[in-house]
């Protein structure tokens, strides 16, 4: 005789194997002409329910490299782990830090050795390249890549990106008459854009807010130029004579 | 795999239809006309649900040719279109609504302009220089955004058509087969070989 | 099939972790260092982890396909118009940029064009990932076929390589097509590969969702002895169509000519510039814009009857 309670056990059950989550939040970065920006904001969700006010999204990887992961935080935090884990190997053989465009490359070969059970998060890498330049590369869960100017991911990316297509690429914008477009924005006004970003976001988006992390990464011999005094900043840099890490930590609203 | 076209002139509008009647994977027919005549200056072509089509247009075909014994004029194009897209949109809004597309090619003789509406079966009306439903559309817009001219002469215009008929027939994977072609300018209607 | 499940997913398909604990064991000596730049080709294929579930292509369906199911969390980029042809003076490789995720623009400035090596180009529709990944992977392995035979690789042969490869995986869930353009031997050549399987040789090919558009412009202006500058305003002519015509293309389009001597990059062109403006002063333009309404502006239909003479 089947017990009542075991009614469950006596028809075949369906189950399916679900890995993933969405924990919300939103990344972005701006690349200069010598210098690149990486911002995130710390609020980690899911559903309606806020988990934590600081969980980082942004990570430093080497001096001239920092990594945003936005989607699953627990396969970002993973990916990042084994990213740093590479990133440490690749130090001992070669005694040195990893390029750039290195890092890119193998961030690309890590997604896609997970093409069939993919790392649910959107990556932007950004940093400073062996010519000295600002980069940012954007990648998909699955590893295609593309270095651009600047990108926004995660729950605001279509409230901050088309933000950042006005304001960085002037799409839309017609310069004054005799002018045209500078093609690479001074960093305050950089930082001012977004900061402008995630307060607005925060305003327009439940999963977005409580902190700000904003890391800069200067190109070697630039300095700060007079914003050293800027409230929140804290250099990061381990190794002298070299590019230059800054991380600059701000409140957004916690409702 | 139904296809029609239509596009206007310099003082014309041509449409054409293909002629296959399909019942799943059956051709029924080979010279079907789905071109209706509606009055001495307005051609309409049709396609869609099987029965509503033939259905619909001699709905619409009666009750214009109704309007012209009432009034002793026909409905000018833009009437025309206006009356038939209140009929679509009409039944649409009861449980047997008519699936039909249609093309709707005048020529008014008042304003001496032709006109082209493209109608689709939610009620959409549209005035365009030209149009095409079915999937032979996915060829041919481009193909007309590129070679359509509003002052070309008949022979250009069907030259235009030509390239539609060819290239739906060259990447289509079934092959509409043949084509009604009618046209209709100043003089009244009149059906051409191509 | 089961046997390409089997050799990734391990021999208990019943362990939830299996995998997981699989890929920390996998690491080849190659992770430490470059091996001399070997050091990923050392071990043949790479390795893929699998989820641990009886049928991982629906396990990817499921998380992944935003054609069935727009809820799916994992958004790949999906909508392109790509196309490539033959003709007398080479190679015509024309693509749009942009990349959707649903409705939303996810990119208006992706690389479509993978640049194999400087006798190769490859074009990217369906997943973003699949093709640049695989198109850089066979860039490796002609590398290493011009270092064993010491000359290069047929474009026949490459695009044999690359089709072989994705049928290896078929079912798994990629998603490319892709047109594999150079010059060989045998003078300039395309084919068209998808992760079907299915490999063509021919003339002229449009792949993706504005293929149709493409196709409706290109074949009518299409003959074997265009000459260069005819080809190349083809070639954008064709894309803008599509560009303009479906919604999931758009944005520029990257335009490359494959001659005797290898590819070269004719230029990026903005598809709302080329509607508005056309080219600008390029070889072939025609010195408007391709809009249907900048072409035919102050264009009549109407035929008013002429006025009777006076007599």
């Amino acid at each position: 005789m089947i017990m009542p309670d075991m009614d469950s056990l006596a028809h075949p059950q369906e189950r399916r194997f679900n890995p993933y989550t969405e924990n919300g939040g939103t990344i972005l970065a701006i690349a200069g002409a010598d210098f690149s920006v990486i911002a995130g904001d710390t609020r980690q969700s899911e559903g309606y329910s806020i988990q934590t006010r600081y969980a980082p999204k942004v990570f430093r990887l080497t001096d001239r490299a920092v990594l945003a992961v936005n989607g699953f935080a627990a396969d970002g935090n993973m990916f990042v782990k084994k990213v740093k884990q590479r990133l440490e190997w690749y130090h001992h053989a070669h005694a040195k830090d990893m390029p750039l465009r290195a890092i890119a490359r193998l961030i690309q070969t890590m997604l896609y050795a997970r093409r069939f059970f993919p790392y649910y998060v959107y990556n932007i890498l950004g940093g400073i390249e062996e010519d000295g330049t600002g980069a940012v590369y954007s990648f998909d869960p699955v590893g295609s890549y593309e270095r651009e100017a600047c990108r926004a991911a995660g729950a605001a990316q279509s409230l901050v990106q088309p933000f950042l297509d006005n304001q960085i690429y002037f799409k839309n914008q017609e310069a004054a008459q005799g002018t045209s477009h500078p093609s690479h924005l001074p960093l305050e006004t950089v930082l001012s854009i977004v900061i402008d970003s995630f307060t607005s976001a925060t305003e327009r988006h439940i999963e977005v807010g409580d902190g700000l992390e904003i890391f800069i990464a200067l190109s070697k011999g630039r300095t700060l130029q007079g914003m050293e005094s800027i409230r929140g900043l804290q250099e990061l840099t381990v190794t002298e004579d070299g590019e230059r890490l800054f991380v600059m930590r701000r409140d957004l609203k916690k409702d | 795999m139904e296809t029609s076209f239509a596009l206007t002139g310099k003082g014309y509008v041509i449409v054409a239809a293909d002629t296959t009647a399909i019942r799943s994977i059956v051709k029924m027919q080979i010279d079907q006309d789905k071109i209706k005549e509606l009055s001495p200056h307005l051609l309409m072509a049709y396609s869609g649900e099987p029965g509503d089509t033939v259905q619909f247009a001699e709905y619409v075909e009666r009750n214009i040719r109704l309007y012209q014994i009432r009034n002793l004029y026909p409905l000018r194009p833009a009437a025309a279109a206006s009356w038939i897209r209140r009929s679509i949109a009409e039944t649409l809004r009861t449980r047997n609504a008519y699936s039909v597309n249609l093309l709707l090619g005048g020529y008014d003789t008042s304003s001496h302009t032709p006109n082209l509406y493209w109608i689709d079966y939610m009620g959409t009306v549209v005035e365009v220089p030209f149009a095409a439903h079915g999937y032979g559309s996915y060829f041919a817009l481009s193909l007309l955004d590129r070679y359509h001219d509003p002052e070309a002469s008949l022979e250009e215009g069907l030259a235009t058509l030509k390239r539609c008929i060819d290239e739906v027939s060259k990447r289509l994977v079934v092959d509409p087969g043949k084509y009604k072609v009618k046209v209709v300018d100043k003089d009244g209607i009149r059906e051409v070989e191509i | 099939m089961n046997s390409i499940l089997q050799r990734y997913s391990g021999s208990n398909a019943g362990g939830l972790s299996k995998s997981t604990i699989d890929e920390d064991n996998d690491f080849s000596d190659a992770m430490w260092g470059s091996e001399a730049g070997f050091g990923t080709l050392a071990k043949g294929v790479p390795g893929f982890v699998v989820p641990s579930v009886p049928d991982p292509a629906a396990f990817l369906r499921l998380h992944t396909d935003d054609h069935a199911d727009p809820s799916c969390r994992i958004k790949i980029q999906h909508g392109t118009t790509t196309l490539a042809f033959r003709f007398q003076g080479g190679v015509i490789v024309a693509v749009d940029s942009r990349a959707t995720a649903g409705s939303y623009v996810a990119s208006g400035t992706v690389k479509k064009v993978i640049e194999i090596n400087p006798y190769l180009l490859g074009t990217m529709a369906g997943g973003a990932a699949d093709c640049q990944y695989w198109e850089t992977y066979l860039g490796m392995h002609c590398r290493l076929h011009e270092l064993r035979n010491r000359e290069r690789i047929s474009v026949s042969a490459a695009s044999k390589y690359l089709s072989n490869l994705v049928y290896s995986y078929k079912g798994m869930g990629l998603s490319m097509g892709t047109m594999i353009c150079g010059w060989d031997k045998t003078g300039p050549a395309v084919f068209y590969v998808d992760s079907d399987g299915t490999r063509l040789k021919g003339d002229l090919f449009s792949v993706g969702s504005g293929s149709t558009f493409a196709y409706g412009v290109l074949d009518q202006g299409y003959r074997w002895d265009l000459t260069d500058e005819e080809a190349q305003e083809l070639g954008r002519r064709s894309i803008y169509a599509a560009g303009h015509r479906d919604a999931f293309s758009g944005n520029t389009c990257n335009l490359y000519h494959v001659k005797e001597d290898g590819w070269k990059f004719i230029g990026n062109y903005d598809i709302t510039k080329l509607h508005y403006e056309g080219p600008g002063d390029v070889a072939g333009s025609p010195g408007h814009g391709y809009g249907y309404d900048m072409r035919v502006e102050g264009r009549s239909s109407a035929n008013p009857p002429e006025a009777p003479a006076q007599a």
